[in-house]
């Protein structure tokens, strides 16, 4: 029974946005793998080679020629991290906040169930989400493959990504959840992830750029799931960790106020 | 101590301004509240919109924690004993706010199941009584039916204690009934029930004991026996033949006499003893004593001892 516990409460609650989100991430990385033959041409390639190196690297464009440089920056470097971001920060701030404000809150924390175990139930589906949607966009991405003349990635590399991403987006969640859970207010989540995803996209392409911004790339953390490039040399274990890491520390922060403080009407 | 289902000393709440004024505007923390509350009775928590009822019983179930003071519910520190002290309570909050887009069943059977289980023929003869349609969906459902699902998930697992936040909020009146009645048979179960409200009349018919909280602080507790004894009612006297309001003015307790030909009226504050005594030196047709209105007496304690305006 998928009502049995909080658990399983939550991802049977989340179970229509994850097919719809599933379906647009997975949708647009399937479209835009499939453009990869167009792009490759040697007028196009020619015709980005002289755009000013500054943008090119803003938009994580200096190698779109490689089937690993065009889906790393136009799939994994932008499109699919973006709405994957955007959708961990609805569906995380909502998941305490959100209830919390609206006021379902009030009544499942009545019952005998502990401020902790809500909040790790709730994460802990959502993590569920992350890795279904991940899964999805490696899927589909494979599924073309062969047809978009990008099969020489290799499944290995394109599930490294895929798993990157998840990290990812499992650090964009943590933080999102963590805020909202700390201070029971969704704006302030909503916020949270907002700033860390934009200033974090803008410190991982353009402060290396600055002098004496360089600093900044290391607080972001697209540079911990793109600056390995696991579409060009596998998993790369401790930007993984970093990304994990940082999730446990605000979900630790988030809990321990959570805890703590009086849950509004 | 041990036969206390609920006990606070000296308790205390204040809200930062910004929660405090946050959702109602009005609701107020607790100024020092000892409130004590017997295992097996029916106890009626009143006071006006504001009083700090809510803030007591989210307190109770560690939704919110204290400022200071002392709080025991079962024996057990809600802080500290949560999750076990929860699964032997049953709550009904003053706005029952769910999910909408699940059906009824779906809710109740994850409410159950945190509970660890609740008979489903239990969750159906409850549904029954209330006409409850456990099919629909709860955003299709009317305030009153909404508040019928509250009913239902507060009493489905027979709590020791049950704590009802204004339960009879949006029930029709034969609802109510429904709902007295399932009071009244928790407490003849032994198990103990907490019900606050902000009308006399909700809790009088079943409550032995009503405390009254004003502006943070519990301003008295009384037994309801007693205060009945001690309401004023309005009696209404049909005589054979007629009858002068004089002979009846002076009676203690009574006053606002009225006498139209062979009818009186008047208002009657403790016994009624000399009042028929004297009525039954003339012929009586009919004598009728309306059911004494504790709401006045319950005014009076919401004004407070000066008679200024709350």
């Amino acid at each position: 029974m998928l009502l049995r516990n909080p658990f399983a409460k939550a991802l049977w609650d989340f179970r229509r946005s994850l097919i719809g989100w599933a379906l647009a991430i997975g949708g647009v990385s399937l479209l835009y793998t499939s453009y990869y033959p167009s792009v490759s041409q040697p007028s196009m390639v020619e015709a980005l080679r002289n755009y000013p190196e500054g943008l090119k690297k803003a938009f994580n464009m200096q190698d779109v020629a490689s089937p690993a440089g065009y889906l790393g920056s136009s799939v994994f470097g932008l499109l699919v991290p973006v709405l994957l971001a955007v959708f961990l920060i609805v569906a995380g701030s909502r998941a305490v906040a959100g209830d919390e404000e609206s006021g379902v809150l009030d009544l499942v924390l009545a019952h005998p169930v502990s401020r902790t175990r809500l909040l790790l139930s709730r994460l802990a589906a959502l993590i569920v989400v992350v890795l279904v949607v991940a899964a999805v966009v490696f899927l589909l991405i494979l599924s073309v493959a062969g047809q978009a003349k990008v099969s020489s990635i290799g499944a290995g590399r394109l599930a490294a990504a895929s798993a990157q991403l998840a990290a990812f987006g499992i650090c964009m969640l943590a933080l999102t959840l963590a805020v909202g859970a700390a201070t029971g207010r969704r704006s302030a989540a909503v916020g949270a992830g907002t700033v860390v995803a934009v200033l974090g996209y803008f410190a991982n392409n353009l402060a290396p750029q600055v002098h004496g911004l360089a600093w900044a790339q290391r607080l972001s953390p697209f540079y911990y799931y793109l600056h390995g490039q696991p579409l060009v040399n596998g998993l790369q274990p401790v930007d993984c960790l970093v990304l994990l890491g940082a999730a446990a520390v605000f979900t630790g922060l988030g809990l321990a106020s959570f805890r703590r403080r009086d849950v509004a009407v | 101590m041990a036969d206390l289902a609920v006990h606070t000393e000296q308790l205390t709440k204040t809200y930062g301004r910004r929660r405090g004024l946050s959702t109602s505007g009005r609701r107020r923390g607790l100024a020092g509240l000892d409130l004590a509350v017997a295992t097996g009775e029916v106890y009626g928590y009143l006071g006006p919109n504001g009083a700090g009822k809510t803030t007591t019983i989210r307190i109770l179930l560690d939704l919110i924690r204290p400022s200071s003071g002392r709080v025991e519910v079962l024996g057990r520190d809600p802080r500290h004993d949560g999750v076990a002290l929860r699964r032997r309570i049953g709550y009904l909050p003053g706005d029952f706010i769910v999910d909408g887009r699940q059906t009824v069943t779906e809710l109740l059977t994850y409410l159950a199941n945190l509970r660890g289980g609740v008979p489903r023929a239990r969750v159906a003869a409850l549904a029954e009584r209330f006409d409850l349609d456990l099919t629909a969906r709860i955003h299709s459902l009317s305030k009153g039916n909404k508040q019928k699902v509250g009913v239902v998930q507060a009493f489905m697992h027979q709590p020791e204690l049950l704590i009802l936040d204004e339960p009879t909020s949006g029930l029709d009146p034969l609802l109510q009934q429904t709902f007295l009645a399932m009071v009244r048979e928790a407490r003849a179960n032994g198990q103990t029930v907490f019900m606050s409200s902000h009308v006399m009349s909700e809790v009088q018919a079943t409550a032995d004991r009503v405390g009254i909280v004003r502006d943070g602080v519990l301003v008295t507790v009384e037994r309801v026996e007693d205060l009945r004894e001690r309401a004023v009612r309005r009696v209404e006297i049909h005589f054979a033949a007629p009858v002068t309001a004089d002979e009846f003015a002076d009676l203690p307790g009574v006053s606002a006499v009225e006498v139209t030909g062979t009818l009186l009226t008047c208002r009657l504050d403790g016994r009624a003893d000399p009042l028929v005594k004297t009525a039954a030196r003339h012929t009586v047709i009919s004598l009728l004593s309306e059911e004494p209105d504790l709401e006045e007496l319950f005014v009076t304690y919401y004004r407070g001892a000066d008679g200024a305006a709350a």
